[in-house]
């Protein structure tokens, strides 16, 4: 018997139809979850029917379609809860002001900082302009609804390399026409919101080639009295639902996002939402009016799920219920059963709740900015969702049960790590080569084709940009640093971290690196690392390798967070991120970090400022080259993957941090991508200052080690010579010169190295432009 | 003394209120956001305000209605199917009117610029294409203040004086169908800010982020009281929001504070 047959037309005025799920042969319900697009197991299936038996009765399709949405790993975090539990969750520290939407973490004495990333990943695959675009929409929302101005953006994207062949699989789209959609798609968003990207990065490997990652993350800034709960104020309030209408654009856009990608998804368009930057523009400032007017009681976004998961989950947070009128619901297009109105993922959406007697001052301030508001529905004493079409009831569901959702603790396997003892050193070219062929490196050359389509001075609070140094000759930074409190010279410092290969190499190293990273970017423009939040990409959960790469970067990044007390309180969970041919990504724990300057007349940049200063070598270098891009491009393999020593970065972070303070700095960078080579021809780069190497003092290791190791935890600082005692005191000897800066090559006397820094902007600046040259 | 008060005039899809608003106040005026729809009968009487009660009339930068037609298209037709009378009135009463980046634009199409007939011109004279980049191009430019005295929103940037501020658009070429625009926006003064490039030469992409005719990044009309500039002065109100700032400064202020200077200073007069 098909699953089909279990459905049955009540006889009401509009579609509606009863599973018979009572009666319905254990061999159906799955079947009954495939074809009703509900992605939940059979066993999942099966706790619905028990539900319904104790309710005595057979749910509607609205109330099916609905638990598929808040079930779902998107929604429910059902494989990863527990790992996250174990290790990330209660990272407390008493200046964490919220964990709702997104994180919120005090700014100074009147405001708090709110943060989040999260993943668009499988709409971008499909539609990448819009995908990016919307992603920027819904973490837009996310902090908006914590009543915080957003004030920038994260855009950190991964794609297959952009050289490469024209020949993919089915379905895939060209790595070159992914990246102008999505970079096209969140300019165009976040340029017309008028929030600039100020952070982000891209990562380029064929294993993103059938499954990009497009992750946005969004930093806001909140006075504290306008902190706002995610959900409602108590029973008898007015739920107003504001924005844009409802309609059939990015509809089951969770259950799509909770499986793996296979070519027939290219038909998968409808479940990509459309987006509307202007509408967004207007729905940020009445949002925020609202709010700052004390008009309202909640407020929550509306994304994966709709309104399914928002109206429950807004009730439930405060033990309430709530009645919905699903007819005032305004619509884009007639003919919606109601089953699609409710879990439809319709874009520039926000639910707010508030005392019945201030339900009309809030419509009023929406009308003033053209941005259309109804009240949808009340609150109740009731922890129950009820659901009516003109007066009939058609969902009537216990929020517990709902919105609970599995937990699951999946089988996983621990993954086999790269080690030092099975390391195959590769055969390199002249280290001239070596250098310039980094530099070139997709991974490492300038993403200035991007980034200059970003308006990134918009909100005039932007004080360190993504590319610092000459104006239009410029180089990479670490960190954006931001003054986001009109009037005062406090400053928040935003940055991405993340190392892929490490990951996929040794998880739990790579998630340690991953946070490590960060903390350099945050402190080398002289920023206190403060706060993270974590994107984390993986791969089927359901698979044990998977999940054990999972579990152990999460592991990694939980433990050394909670060595250096630095809270993560917002993340988000990106699963399935596999091709249905079997390819999955590198796992991707995608970290943004903030961080906090007392006075951003200190920040520092890294691009070299002098000649004849010292150059230091601050942290020390390892044999660690397992996953370095050395071994990836050169073909090395296995060997030693950076490890990272809390109590190291605390004390080194000490010391920068106090020697920036006394300005001792004139410039500094961290050492990532490359080694110690590549981050100090990036700063002569960004200079247009060559600089002299002697690598004695870093001891008697390999050259290429010295130059190439992506040991964690270094920077290079550039210290005026008259200021070199002071510096090294600081230090205890974990500053090692390594050389002056001057002339216009970079020179390395052991490496036989003397490449005039015009050559290196080249090598660097030029291999993405080219790239993408003539793609729309 | 009474402070100058300025409206600063917004719509959806304008996203540079909030810095223009504080670039006026850093400079001792009283600035206040103001949507369009508070300048006509459609708002109730808590949000109404009147054009006429303003001495300035600021329209910031960003992308008006989205900017899906033509740049500063949108938001132009909404403030001629709303107040666009008032806004003539204003213009012509000699009060000064500041558009950036888009809203330049919208001066543009509102025919407030460059106003050959010293009247608003009945079509628009001039429009902006998009960049010769074919891309939305953020950078920091150089401009030279050209103008020799007619223009009152710089009577306090020295003549030939280089400003460093950065431009943030998709269309900022200035075109016209008047192949001899140029030559008369030179004759009547109205030809406030060129780009040069690194040594204050003629100067070529990226310094001239848009390809723009003659570099001219800024103009007035021919009194002298709407001035639209291309480049963001209010990004660069103090030194620490300029990009290269950690290479060493001889002044905190920004380059961006004198425009605001003289259009409020002006007024005190």
């Amino acid at each position: 018997m098909s699953a089909r047959n279990l459905m049955i037309k009540k006889d009401v005025p509009f579609s509606l139809y009863e599973a018979d799920l009572l009666d319905a042969a254990e061999c159906d319900l799955k079947e009954l979850s495939d074809d009703m697009g509900l992605n939940l197991s059979s066993d999942e299936m099966k706790a619905v029917r028990e539900y319904f038996k104790s309710e005595g009765r057979n749910p509607t399709d609205i109330e099916l379609q609905s638990l598929g949405q808040a079930w779902s790993e998107h929604c429910c975090y059902k494989s990863s809860k527990a790992i996250l539990k174990e290790f990330v969750f209660g990272i407390d520290r008493d200046d964490v002001l919220s964990r709702g939407d997104a994180g919120v973490v005090e700014f100074d004495e009147d405001h708090g900082y709110a943060l989040r990333v999260e993943s668009h990943n499988h709409p971008s695959a499909i539609e990448p302009y819009g995908g990016a675009g919307t992603g920027v929409g819904g973490i837009l929302r996310d902090v908006i609804c914590m009543g915080a101005q957003p004030i920038a953006l994260a855009a950190p994207f991964c794609f297959g390399p952009p050289d490469l062949g024209e020949e993919l699989p089915k379905g895939v789209k060209h790595p070159r026409q992914l990246i102008a959609g999505a970079v096209a798609g969140a300019r165009d968003y976040g340029n017309r919101c008028g929030v600039p990207v100020v952070s982000g990065g891209m990562f380029f490997d064929d294993r993103y080639t059938s499954n990009c990652l497009v992750n946005v993350g969004c930093f806001g800034i909140v006075r504290k009295e306008n902190l706002t709960n995610n959900f409602v104020g108590g029973p008898g309030e007015v739920m107003i639902l504001a924005g844009g209408r409802t309609g059939k654009d990015g509809i089951q856009g969770v259950n799509f996002a909770s499986k793996d990608l296979s070519s027939a998804d290219e038909d998968s368009v409808g479940k990509v939402q459309l987006g509307d930057p202007i509408l967004k523009e207007a729905l940020i400032h009445a949002c925020l009016e609202v709010i700052d007017r004390k008009l309202v009681t909640g407020m929550k976004d509306l994304g994966g799920g709709g309104l399914s998961c928002v109206v429950g989950e807004m009730a439930l947070d405060a033990g309430c219920g709530v009645d919905v009128d699903m007819e005032t619901i305004p619509l884009k297009e007639s003919g919606m059963a109601p089953w699609e109105i409710w879990i439809s993922e319709s874009q520039e959406r926000m639910m707010c709740s508030c005392k019945s007697e201030d339900a009309e001052k809030v419509l009023e301030v929406f009308r003033m900015w053209d941005v259309e508001a109804t009240p949808i529905g009340r609150t109740t004493d009731v922890p129950r969702s009820r659901l009516y079409w003109e007066g009939t009831k058609i969902f009537d569901m216990d929020l517990v049960f709902l919105t609970g959702g599995p937990v699951y603790n999946r089988p996983y396997v621990l993954p086999k790590v790269h080690s030092k003892a099975a390391e195959v050193f590769p055969v390199l070219p002249g280290h001239e080569e070596v250098i310039l062929s980094m530099l070139s490196d997709y991974n490492v050359a300038s993403k200035e084709w991007a980034i200059g389509q970003f308006d990134v001075g918009v909100r005039a609070a932007t004080v360190v940009p993504p590319l610092v140094g000459r104006i239009n000759e410029a180089g990479p930074g670490d960190a954006a640093v931001l003054m986001p409190v009109p009037d005062s010279w406090k400053g928040l410092a935003i940055t991405t971290g993340c190392n892929p290969w490490f990951t996929a190499a040794d998880p739990y190293n790579g998630g340690r690196s991953c946070i490590d990273e960060t903390c350099r970017n945050l402190v080398a423009v002289g920023a206190r690392p403060d706060a993270f939040s974590d994107c984390l990409n993986f791969g089927n959960p359901e698979k044990p390798e998977r999940l054990g790469e999972l579990r152990e970067a999460v592991r990694g990044i939980g433990e050394i967070a909670r060595d250096l007390n630095i809270p993560i309180p917002s993340g988000n969970v990106s699963l399935y991120n596999e091709s249905s041919g079997g390819g999955c990504i590198l796992p991707t724990p995608m970290i943004v970090g903030c961080g906090l300057m007392d006075d951003v007349r200190k920040a520092v940049t890294a691009d070299l400022k002098r000649e004849d200063s010292m150059l230091y070598l601050v942290g020390e270098t390892k044999d660690e080259m397992g996953a370095s891009l050395l071994f990836r491009m050169f073909g090395g393999r296995e060997g030693q993957v950076p490890t990272v020593d809390a109590d190291n970065l605390k004390r080194l972070t000490d010391g920068l941090l106090k020697a920036m303070d006394k300005k001792l700095v004139l410039s500094c960078h961290d050492c990532s991508d490359g080694g110690l080579a590549v981050a100090v021809a990036e700063m002569c780069i960004s200079g247009g200052i060559g600089a002299d190497l002697d690598l004695a003092e870093l001891g008697a290791m390999d050259t290429a080690v010295k130059l190439y190791s992506e040991s964690n935890t270094r920077w290079v600082v550039e210290v005026e010579r008259k200021n070199a005692s002071r510096f090294e005191k600081l230090f205890k000897g974990a500053a090692k010169r390594i050389g002056v800066t001057g002339g216009d090559h970079l020179a390395v006397n052991e490496a036989a190295v003397r490449i005039p820094v015009s050559e290196l902007r080249i090598s660097w600046h030029d291999p993405l432009g080219d790239a993408m040259e003539g793609v729309r | 003394m009474q402070k100058a008060s300025v409206c600063v005039l917004r719509m959806e899809g304008t996203n540079c209120e909030y810095e223009t608003v504080n670039a006026f106040k850093a400079v001792g005026a009283d600035a206040e956001a103001v949507h369009i729809k508070q300048l006509s009968e459609d708002a109730s009487p808590e949000f109404r305000r009147d054009l006429e009660g303003y001495d300035i009339l600021a329209i910031p930068g960003g992308a008006a209605g989205g900017d899906y037609v033509r740049a500063g298209a949108l938001f132009a037709a909404r403030i001629r199917a709303t107040v666009g009378k008032e806004v003539d009135d204003f213009a012509e009463s000699g009060k000064p009117v500041l558009g950036i980046c888009n809203g330049f634009q919208t001066l543009a199409e509102l025919g407030l610029l460059p106003a050959f007939g010293g009247k608003a011109d009945a079509e628009p004279v001039i429009a902006f294409a998009a960049n010769a980049s074919a891309r939305f191009e953020c950078r920091t430019v150089r401009i030279r203040h050209e103008n020799k005295g007619s223009c009152r929103c710089t009577s306090r940037v020295p003549a030939g004086a280089v400003l460093e501020m950065p431009v943030a658009c998709g269309e900022g070429r200035l075109i016209s169908a008047d192949p001899d625009f140029i030559g008369r926006l030179e004759d009547n003064d109205q030809i406030v800010f060129r780009y040069v490039g690194p040594d204050d030469g003629e100067a070529e992409y990226p310094w001239n982020p848009s390809g723009t005719q003659s570099g001219v990044a800024a103009i007035c009309n021919p009194a002298g009281n709407v001035l639209g500039i291309m480049p963001h002065p209010e990004r660069v109100m103090t030194r620490f929001t300029h990009p290269a700032w950690t290479r060493g400064y001889a002044s905190e202020q920004g380059d961006g504070r004198a425009i605001f200077e003289s259009a409020v200073g002006n007024l005190l007069k």
